[in-house]
């Protein structure tokens, strides 16, 4: 039925529409009515920040997450979608930045996962590797035995099978989140000749992508994201690069950052030199001085939480050097990396699974680092313990009950504080800090700034890296902004703007130099 | 420390068993009053024998916390027991318990290595690990009970009394002590909490979370080591199989003293309460001549059941 009513459709008419919707995060609103609506055989670009909504937009459109208010419309017919299944029924696939295969099955298996063709009610193998060949060909991916366990796979393949898979629910809708991220170059051109083919099949590709150049390649109208909102739709070539930064940034920068710490001339404490780990990094060079703040920029996933491991020894098989104080330090262990010798200190990125150990106490998770300076002989000397965990609690002014209550109990704020306290105890001279301020409420934001302000005024190299362009702004000496796994610039003093972080994140040249 | 301080969900289980075994006690005595008109099950003679056989159990189950603390199992605590009993046995004289211990430690050493390095589950290796020391035992003995007999210390510790209170009760005190010392007041032993509850997270605290495996299996090994040199000294001899009773009432006996299966959680004075429940069910079961099909069966459905009631408590999920 829905069929018969696409013939009668013009071809302007908008395939998909959302009208009004808003989605929330217990606290965050990460979609505010939005508007939002797709034509027929378009390439259509979805532009914005870290953090605009793109994301959640997709996974409202396929089914993965459910609006809180909106209305959404396929081909002008109300729909609801409760599951990506649902959505895939009305013709809308999305192909996720995160792949959703399973390692261990094969990859005709992994194409009709969610529909394998049947025989006698059984699974129809022959088939099954006739329709994997069918679709593997139509991307050229001729080279992949439908047989071969996805796990064989090198992670670009995977990415092509991925697509394959997505091909194979004969969408109407295609979503691409990032999906040319993993591609080697070939690949790339045979996604291009794709998205060229999906068009004169009037199938509209919703494209998801930070390389300009792809964008300004492949689509024929463009959409900006920013804090939640939809900002403006244009056809390619309405507005120019700059522009588009600017809609991407707008102009509502308002948080309080308390003054930068001075500069001190010294020779840095921290060298990073030529670091290289499995094509994540690809050979940075970063120098940090003691009381310096340094921001690290940048889109998600360009390698910043990577090197942030690297430099405490999680990493296996790096390459280049790491030097701290004129020694070579390459740590092996986060043991080695805290130890006397080096001084690291890591907030990790997911408190909630990397920095604390929920259902502990508040004392047990605050003391998890310093067993050794609460030891005496073969103990615990409990009282020094006490006095030590009231020391990191007075310093960070964490707010609770009692240090025995489950560290699950704390807000999220509190939680964060417990984390950097943590470390704090250990006395450390080198902090890196992965994105602490993420989903915390704004005073906690604030004392956090203030706290990286005191330690480096103590004399601490402190590393930060921040998915938030305002506190890279408001809070470094210098930003060094990673793409692909390289440094590709560093914005110094009053060089770091908002506008030349999000054109450096994008690896493309805006005319520098201009005062904002 | 008070035993039974607020619930907690660590405490809760301590004092549901410590409540069952009072329950077990009292279902025990209604029975020989009304059948015998006494009460034998309260007498003191009674109650420090079942303390007794509990040492042997309780020194094994003491090792399998450690691990179990981690999230891991120990399935190799059988023949660890046996291969100690047996070795200490046949070197024999001075020597006889350093050697019992040195193997429970070479062992355990084997197993930590197995799980946190070559990342194989702890389930598996050590169940093979129990079979190999189990292939070469029957090689060592030719597949009969060694005619080597136990040291007089080995006889002392297990079956001797000391002002009317058996030795053994003793020495399980003081592998308790020892243990609860490492959990409460060692980093090490703060460390195995951290590392069961989330290993990712201790490791980013830079907890040698490796070492402590491998520290936690050692410790399991020494503790089956001791329990089978005591074991032989109570039995006079070490015989095949003489460790074979031992592991599912351990792991039985530190669960239900509510260590969380899955690492992370547990006080080990609910593992000593979870050693006497087991060794007091089966005791006061067998006094009311219940047959042993039925005495398998209750015992299984205590175990499941009351897991069941330690179940019910707020969870914080991690």
């Amino acid at each position: 039925m829905a069929q018969d009513m696409t013939q009668d459709m013009t071809q302007d008419q908008a395939f998909l529409e959302l009208t009004g919707i808003s989605k929330n995060f217990s606290l965050t609103r990460a979609l505010d009515e939005v508007d939002f609506s797709c034509k027929r055989g378009s390439v259509h670009a979805i532009l914005g920040e870290n953090g605009a909504g793109k994301s959640t937009l997709i996974k409202i459109m396929s089914g993965v997450l459910q609006a809180d208010s909106g209305t959404m419309s396929v081909e002008g017919k109300p729909v609801h979608f409760l599951t990506p299944s649902e959505a895939a029924a009305s013709g809308i696939v999305c192909i996720f930045q995160e792949l959703s295969l399973i390692p261990d099955l094969s990859v005709a298996e992994n194409i009709s996962l969610s529909n394998p063709p049947r025989r006698f009610g059984l699974i129809d193998k022959k088939h099954q590797n006739v329709i994997a060949n069918e679709l593997l060909a139509r991307i050229k991916c001729e080279d992949v035995d439908p047989n071969s366990l996805v796990r064989d796979l090198s992670l670009s393949r995977r990415q092509m099978v991925e697509i394959a898979k997505s091909l194979g629910k004969k969408p109407k809708v295609l979503i691409l989140d990032e999906a040319t991220s993993a591609l080697t170059s070939r690949d790339v051109e045979t996604v291009y000749g794709l998205l060229d083919e999906l068009k004169n099949d009037n199938v509209t590709s919703l494209f998801i992508s930070h390389r300009m150049h792809e964008v300004e390649r492949l689509c024929d109208t463009l959409s900006v994201f920013r804090n939640g909102r939809h900002v403006e739709t244009f056809g390619k070539g309405e507005r120019t690069d700059r522009d588009i930064v600017r809609l991407m940034i707008g102009r509502d920068v308002d948080a309080h950052f308390p003054p930068k710490p001075e500069r001190k001339a010294k020779k840095p404490h921290l060298i990073v030199n030529d670091l290289r780990w499995e094509n994540v990094i690809n050979g940075v060079h970063l120098e940090v001085g003691k009381g310096e703040i340094i921001g690290l920029g940048g889109l998600d996933g360009q390698g910043q939480k990577e090197l942030l491991l690297a430099m405490f020894g999680v990493l296996r098989g790096l390459e280049g050097t790491i030097t701290i104080d004129g020694k070579l330090a390459n740590p092996s262990s986060p043991a080695e990396a805290k130890s006397k010798k080096m001084r690291i200190a890591l907030v990790p990125e997911d408190r909630k699974t990397e920095g604390l150990m929920l259902p502990m106490s508040i004392a047990d998770n605050l003391i998890a680092s310093s067993f050794n300076q609460v030891t005496t002989g073969f103990l615990i000397d409990t009282a020094k313990e006490k006095a030590v965990v009231a020391e990191g609690l007075a310093k960070l002014q964490i707010k609770i009950g009692s240090v025995d209550d489950p560290v699950a109990t704390l807000s999220g704020g509190n939680q964060q504080k417990v984390v950097i306290a943590k470390w704090l105890m250990t006395d450390p001279e080198i902090i890196l800090l992965n994105d602490p301020t993420r989903g915390i409420d704004v005073g906690t934001k604030q004392e956090i700034y203030k706290l990286m302000n005191e330690l480096a005024a103590e004399g601490k190299a402190i590393l930060f890296y921040s998915t938030d362009y305002a506190e890279l702004i408001g809070c470094c000496n210098r930003v060094a902004v990673m793409y692909d796994g390289a440094i590709v610039a560093e914005l110094e003093g009053d060089a770091i703007t908002e506008e030349a972080l999000v054109a450096a994140s994008l690896n493309i040249d805006t005319n520098k130099g201009e005062a904002a | 420390m008070s035993i039974f301080p607020t619930l907690t969900p660590e405490n809760k289980p301590i004092v549901i068993a410590s409540v069952f075994i009072l329950a077990i006690l009292a279902v025990g005595t209604a029975y020989t009053l009304s059948t015998q008109g006494t009460a034998p099950l309260l007498s003191p003679n009674y109650l420090l024998q079942q303390l007794q056989t509990g040492s042997f159990l309780g020194i094994a189950a003491a090792g399998m916390m450690m691990v179990i603390l981690l999230g891991h199992i120990d399935l190799s605590i059988p023949w660890t027991l046996t291969a100690a009993a047996m070795m200490a046995t046949t070197v024999g004289g001075d020597l006889a318990i350093p050697t019992g211990i040195a193997v429970g430690a070479a062992i355990g050493l084997f197993n930590g290595l197995g799980v946190a390095y070559l990342r194989i589950p702890s389930m598996i290796f050590t169940l093979g690990v129990d079979s190999v020391v189990r292939g070469l035992m029957v090689a060592h003995t030719g597949g009969f009970a060694p005619q080597t007999a136990a040291t007089p210390i080995m006889r002392f510790l297990a079956a001797e009394k000391i002002l009317g209170i058996p030795v053994a009760i003793f020495v399980w005190l003081a592998v308790s002590i020892v243990i609860a010392v490492i959990l409460r007041r060692t980093g090490f032993g703060r460390s195995i909490y951290a590392t069961g509850n989330r290993e990712g997270a201790a490791y980013l605290s830079g907890i040698r979370t490796k070492a402590v495996v491998v520290g936690a299996f050692v410790t399991s090994g020494i503790c089956a080591g001791v329990a089978g040199v005591l074991l032989a000294g109570y039995s006079a001899k070490a015989y095949q199989g003489m460790g074979d009773a031992f592991l599912l009432p351990a792991i039985a006996a530190v669960v239900l003293g509510g260590t969380r299966i899955l690492g992370g959680q547990g006080r080990y004075i609910g593992t000593v309460v979870g050693v006497i429940l087991i060794v007091l069910l089966n005791s006061v079961l067998s006094i009311m001549q219940m047959p042993e099909a039925g005495r398998q069966v209750i015992y299984g459905t205590v175990i499941i059941s009351m897991l069941l009631v330690y179940g019910r408590t707020a969870k914080i999920t991690s």
